[in-house]
């Protein structure tokens, strides 16, 4: 039993470390991608390539005061930013980033990501009430519905796989899939995995989907009133939990770390910066939707189509299992 | 214009040049005629451009700029606030633009409009609410005869001697009867 | 609820105690500005919110007030020309034709020929300047953070362009009493002959990277319908009465400048919605190039500025005067009185976007907040032009 809480506090501070390591990097690859995007260069002073810059914002967030509005709750206000940034921590335990290298190797790996990731939007709505603010509330308002919308076609695409795979296990999940992209889920699940990426996208409230923060209505939505590293916490967790989305998507649909040639953490990590850039530009691309049809996306689209391909699934499951056919 | 506004209580009605000054028409009317002035003009089809005071001896002389939309022609409806106690009637009920422009008009001039749904400060602070900027000193004003295009008179109600030029035998050789009042 | 927790805190300052006496029990009074994101500058809307729909809004004006109209009062006509660069930052050379142009009949002073052909040049060209950071700004609004930088890439050879003849950049007084202060050079000429292909080839860009994305038509089409009649109660003019299908462009009606001679349309839209002004604008920057090179083309030699100008110590004869031009929001509207004086007796501007926002009280009655904030933007508002 000691050397498996040994493994995990391991696997803690090593997932600690990397996210604050990932969340650095990816700032700067959004903001040069957003930059190129844009017909600028970006940043580019501090360090070779700006690659630096990131570094001195977060000492900047790290220098700032941390502020907090008359009457707010102070508990609550302070303990927001904090529960939005633990759980995804946890998040990253169950994560196969190469054949047997994962912090913590249990058989339900899936099941406790999807239950921790539903913490976020907890935070959110504490944040937004606490701040005792009306752009706040109603930016929390958002989040509540979104992502209680959201997580269920979330849900029921992540079932199909792990219908399909036998197990909630994400090691079992990869090893079900071969090395070359024929052999990966994607391929027999499809839909699921549009769902899962539309959905994944509401969920971590990227944009187009990013309603509780959308700066043109509600100023910065649930953490207007934030500075400093509450903020920054805010931030941090928004860039972790896109990256816990796009493992379990590279995990369920695109083969996890298998694939040719290269080691498996290689590939494993190039598919999710591929998924991530692929969120990116989303986000520099699109206008944003309005909140009415977010919802309507999801009520009327997303959850039927995700029931019937649970569905759907589970009858070829069945049927290949009366009939002893393997696919 | 005669057609539009025959029957109303008129003061003057003038054609005016509109390649000279950037008006077919003005009229003079009193304060009790605005609002029916208004409401034919809006089945006329015309909208409200602005609503300007002029700070004048005789009193504030509050211009309402209408134009059609897609021909050209501007008319001035002008009506005479007296410095004294200056209220006139709102028309912000016909044209809804109108609550704007009669606001801003109380901020600069004073002038009251009754009948304004929320007559309060529009682009003036509250805390200076009563401190109206575009007043002019009683030496600084000037009379309206001498500012205003005078135009070809087509009315001019008895005893209306505000826009009349200084040398009187002419504008009293003028007919006064092609519009009526009723 | 919230705004009950903490009354003495709460309360807010006179407009907001003011529009709260008529609120409804248990709807929430949001403030959106005069520091907000979407308002560009310091436009305030209080509005009555029942969850995220819009009872009642009232925009509150007044935070960019400058009282240029007195400044007229103590300012002989030549020297408040400058003023009128600063009154609209979107298009500055509207302000200062319109000015000038009142003056002008005032004075009973002709124009040189080759002066209108520049005056039409510099303003069309500031007209699409005015109109890409409409475009960019809208879409900024919407959520799209890239096609601001695109339009601000066109606007900014427009500004290069605009420098060469005005030397300045955005708060251009350009316009004289009876011409323009200095010719457009070779140079210039050049320049605005290089940038019409140019952003010819940029509209179709526009068009299918953003006109046409799917979100974009879903926040638009069907958003903030303004039938004709609330533009004629309103005074809505411009885009805005153009995109409700009422041809009311000036430079059509009415018979200023060169106008009459070029060929072009005044676009207008049946949709009257938010689409409806969007198509209106993205066309009317297709016929401004159109204009530019006829004018262009058609150009005569000679003076840019008439013999016997007056100097800025010039008296303006007594009378009144009223002079309206096609701005890039609408009429733009300058009505003079003068008794003599040194200075102007009384100068009125009519702004044709604080005409535009006064409807915006009743479109966005019944709106969700986020399209609120599309109806907002499809109205093209400068704020420093609304608060003079």
């Amino acid at each position: 039993m000691p050397a498996e809480f040994i493994r995990i506090l391991i696997g803690l501070v090593a997932v600690a470390v990397s996210v604050g390591l990932i969340g650095l990097v990816m700032v700067w690859v959004e903001r040069k991608v957003a930059g190129h995007i844009q017909r600028r260069p970006g940043p580019y002073e501090v360090g070779p390539n700006g690659v630096l810059q990131p570094l001195a914002d977060a000492l900047k967030l790290v220098g700032k005061q941390l502020f907090m509005p008359d009457g707010a709750d102070p508990i609550l206000y302070w303990l927001a930013p904090v529960l939005s940034f633990i759980p995804v921590l946890l998040l990253f335990l169950p994560l196969p980033v190469g054949d047997g290298l994962m912090a913590l190797d249990i058989n339900l790996g899936l099941l406790l990501i999807l239950a921790f990731a539903g913490l976020t939007v907890l935070s959110l709505l504490l944040g937004g009430w606490a701040s005792n603010t009306k752009y706040c509330l109603l930016g929390a308002a958002r989040a509540v519905a979104q992502s209680v919308a959201y997580e269920i076609p979330l849900l029921l695409s992540v079932l199909a796989v792990s219908f399909v795979a036998g197990s909630l296990n994400l090691a079992e999940v990869v090893k079900g899939q071969g090395t070359w992209p024929w052999n990966w889920n994607i391929m027999t699940q499809p839909l699921a995995f549009l769902i899962y990426i539309v959905s994944a996208l509401g969920e971590t409230n990227r944009a187009p989907f990013d309603l509780p923060e959308a700066e043109s209505e509600l100023t910065a939505g649930f953490h207007t009133e934030y500075s400093g590293m509450g903020f920054g916490l805010f931030f941090l967790a928004e860039y972790a939990n896109m990256v816990v989305v796009c493992s379990v998507a590279t995990a369920l649909f695109l083969g996890g770390w298998q694939g040719p040639v290269l080691p498996g953490p290689v590939w494993f990590v190039l598919k999710v910066s591929l998924l991530m850039l692929l969120m990116v530009f989303f986000r520099w691309t699109y206008p944003r939707v309005r909140f009415d049809q977010l919802l309507t996306i999801n009520w009327k689209w997303l959850m039927p189509l995700a029931v019937l391909n649970l569905l759907a699934t589970s009858f070829f499951v069945k049927l290949a299992q009366f009939t002893e056919v393997r696919w | 214009m005669d057609a539009l506004l025959k029957g109303l209580p008129l003061t003057y009605l003038a054609a005016c040049d509109y390649r000279k000054t950037g008006k077919n028409w003005q009229a003079i009317l009193p304060a009790s005629s605005l609002v029916a002035a208004a409401q034919r003009l809006f089945k006329a089809g015309y909208f409200l451009e602005d609503i300007g005071a002029l700070d004048c001896v005789e009193g504030y002389v509050v211009t309402y700029h209408f134009a059609p939309f897609e021909t050209a022609g501007r008319v001035a409806i002008r009506a005479i606030a007296p410095h004294a106690k200056p209220v006139l009637p709102s028309i912000a009920h016909v044209f809804h633009g109108a609550e704007w422009h009669e606001r801003e008009t109380r901020d600069f001039h004073g002038v009251v409009f009754e009948g304004n749904p929320n007559l309060v400060p529009l682009l003036m602070d509250p805390d200076m609410a009563d401190c109206f900027p575009l007043r002019k000193d009683e030496k600084a004003r000037a009379r309206m005869r001498d500012i205003l295009e005078i135009g070809e008179v087509r009315f001019c109600a008895p005893g209306f001697d505000l826009m009349t030029p200084e040398a009187p035998a002419e504008a009293a050789a003028k007919p006064a009867g092609d519009a009526a009042t009723a | 609820m919230l705004q009950n927790a903490y009354p003495d805190q709460i309360a807010g300052d006179f407009y907001t105690e003011n529009f709260a006496k008529k609120a409804a029990e248990g709807s929430l009074i949001l403030n959106l500005g005069p520091q907000h994101p979407s308002t560009h500058g310091v436009l305030r809307v209080v509005v009555e919110l029942d969850g995220e729909y819009i009872l009642r809004a009232e925009p509150v004006l007044g935070y960019l007030h400058r009282m240029h109209e007195k400044m007229a009062e103590v300012k002989t006509a030549a020297q408040f020309i400058p003023n009128m660069g600063r009154v609209d930052y979107g298009q500055a050379l509207g302000w200062n034709w319109a000015f000038v142009g009142a003056v002008e009949k005032l004075g009973g002073i002709e124009v040189p020929e080759r002066a209108e052909y520049v005056r039409v040049i510099t303003s069309e060209l500031n007209r699409i300047a005015s109109h890409l950071l409409w475009w960019g700004a809208y879409l900024l609004d919407l959520g799209a953070f890239t096609p601001i930088m695109y339009a601000f890439d066109d606007r900014e050879k427009i500004l290069d362009i605009l420098q060469i003849p005005t030397g300045s950049r955005l708060t251009y007084s350009y316009f004289r009493i009876g011409g323009v202060a200095s010719d457009l050079n070779e140079d210039c000429v050049r320049r605005i002959r290089e940038f019409i292909p140019w952003m010819r080839s940029r509209l179709p860009m526009y068009k299918d990277l953003v006109s046409d994305n799917i979100i974009l038509r879903k926040r638009i089409e069907g958003i903030g319908v303004i039938e004709p009649d609330v533009c004629q109660r309103y005074g809505a003019t411009g885009p805005v009465a153009r995109g409700s299908g009422i041809a009311c462009d000036l430079r059509k009606t009415e018979d200023y400048s060169v106008f009459r001679k070029l060929d072009f349309i005044a676009p207008t839209s049946e949709l009257k919605d938010a689409r409806g002004r969007y198509d209106v604008r993205m066309i009317e920057m297709e016929q401004s190039l159109n204009i530019i090179e006829q004018c262009l083309d058609m150009m005569p030699e000679g003076e840019v500025l008439v013999k016997g100008a007056p100097k800025p110590s010039w008296k303006a004869p007594k009378g009144e005067s009223y002079f309206a031009v096609e701005g890039a929001r609408g009429k733009i509207g300058v009505h003079l009185v003068s008794d003599g004086g040194k200075n102007l007796y009384r100068c009125k501007l009519r702004a044709p976007g604080y005409c535009n926002l006064s409807l915006f009280a009743e479109v966005s009655q019944g709106t969700i907040l986020a399209d609120a904030v599309a109806i907002l933007g499809s109205l093209d508002l400068i704020i420093p032009e609304i608060d003079r």
